[in-house]
């Protein structure tokens, strides 16, 4: 099975045939980092890829990040600055490959980023565009499978049906690893930063982050919390155990718990909307 | 609350939402949650081409959409892995008292 992992590991390696971080991040990368340059003229450059800044704006007013109605991409790099309209414009960008190819784990993945968002702001904790943003992508290592990997796809499928098995388990059986460390190694490879690539890879294994343990607590219990919900289909019949180390990270009790259910609760129905609302603009 | 096609919008329905332009959705909301519907605001928005309101309560049954049981079933599989852990217990029972508050009934 070990064989299988270093498969996977050399063709994430080989990014060339993978999708690929847009130039505009590198771009604005760049830019951020020159004082000389204007947020005007970083604006210009998001709005010049009309359907990307399109999307972004779209994503911006999704419940998944829930800011207040925002127009503009210039409005964005002002009121939300740089960095989190980068991490937009990369999220975007990933969505519209999940959204083309595995629509059930679409909605599974803009209903954790809400449950994120929703997390962060009870338990009163900082950076919370940047949970969101993890969370919108924690599943990416699910996507590279399905892209990649098809037939091998497809049977983990069929194993987690026959065996009534979580999806992680069979994973590990088939592949001799799991969506979460592949999704941390194409995350490394496009050179994002830790605080996303240690929710991405751990967000199965709490214990194993290192110095990103709170954000990847609350990936962790975001995508519980939207299994139990069951908005959008990950793959996995099976709602995961709450683990005790996010469970102690984070100081979770019955209360907490029971608050952020009840908010997710209520906002499922404007996710729901927000998805067959895209899905009709692109259908 | 639930999501209903505007098809099935009837007069006396409450929005549980506000109602954006589909053209414009981060411009001014044409409705603000709380409004009920009358037949001619109803008219008016299909002619704005607005497809789907949220309203309150659950008035419609949809075709196509589970019954309660079936979702409460699905509900005890989901969980079915995690039973005697008391805090994924405590989270099973807050979902189905969601859900059951959804459908517009009391949870058992």
């Amino acid at each position: 099975m070990s064989e299988q992992r270093e498969k996977i590991r050399e063709i994430i390696k080989e990014t060339k045939s993978l999708p690929t971080i847009p130039g505009i991040v590198g771009k604005l990368n760049a830019l951020s980092n020159d004082q000389k340059t204007s947020i005007k003229e970083m604006a210009n450059i998001v709005s010049a890829d009309q359907v990307l800044s399109a999307k972004m704006l779209r994503l911006a007013n999704s419940p998944s990040y829930g800011f207040a109605r925002i127009s503009t991409v210039s409005n964005a790099m002002i009121l939300l600055g740089i960095d989190v309209v980068k991490s937009l414009v990369l999220s975007s960008s990933i969505f519209e490959i999940m959204e083309n190819n595995v629509m059930g784990l679409w909605e599974h993945s803009l209903g954790a980023g809400v449950a994120a968002n929703i997390i962060v702001r009870r338990l009163n904790l900082k950076e919370c565009e940047e949970i969101s943003t993890a969370a919108l992508l924690h599943d990416i290592g699910k996507v590279i499978l399905k892209l990649k990997f098809e037939d091998e796809y497809a049977a983990l499928g069929k194993l987690v049906t026959a065996r009534q098995m979580w999806f992680r388990d069979a994973e590990m059986e088939l592949l001799g690893t799991d969506h979460a460390e592949v999704g941390g190694w194409l995350a490394t490879s496009w050179f994002l930063p830790d605080k996303l690539v240690e929710p991405i890879a751990c967000h199965h294994d709490v214990s194993k982050s290192g110095t990103h343990q709170i954000r990847t607590a609350v990936v962790h219990v975001a995508d519980i919390m939207i299994k139990a919900a069951a908005f959008g289909f990950s793959g996995d019949p099976f709602v995961p155990r709450l683990q005790p180390a996010a469970v102690r990270v984070l100081g979770l009790n019955e209360t907490i718990l029971s608050d952020i259910a009840e908010e997710l609760g209520d906002r499922l129905i404007d996710i729901k909307n927000f998805s067959l609302e895209m899905q009709e603009t692109d259908g | 609350m639930q999501l209903i096609p505007i098809a099935l919008a009837q007069p006396e329905m409450v929005l549980a939402r506000e109602v954006v332009r589909p053209d414009n959705p981060s411009g001014p909301p044409i409705c603000g949650r709380g409004m009920a519907l009358s037949a001619p605001l109803i008219a008016r928005l299909r002619q704005m081409g607005i497809k789907s309101l949220i309203v309150d309560g659950h008035p419609v049954m949809v075709e196509g959409e589970e019954s309660l049981e079936i979702m409460l079933d699905a509900l005890e599989h989901r969980f079915s892995k995690v039973t005697g852990d008391p805090l994924m217990d405590f989270l099973k029972g807050t979902f189905r008292s969601i859900l059951c508050r959804s459908m517009g009934e009391e949870a058992p």
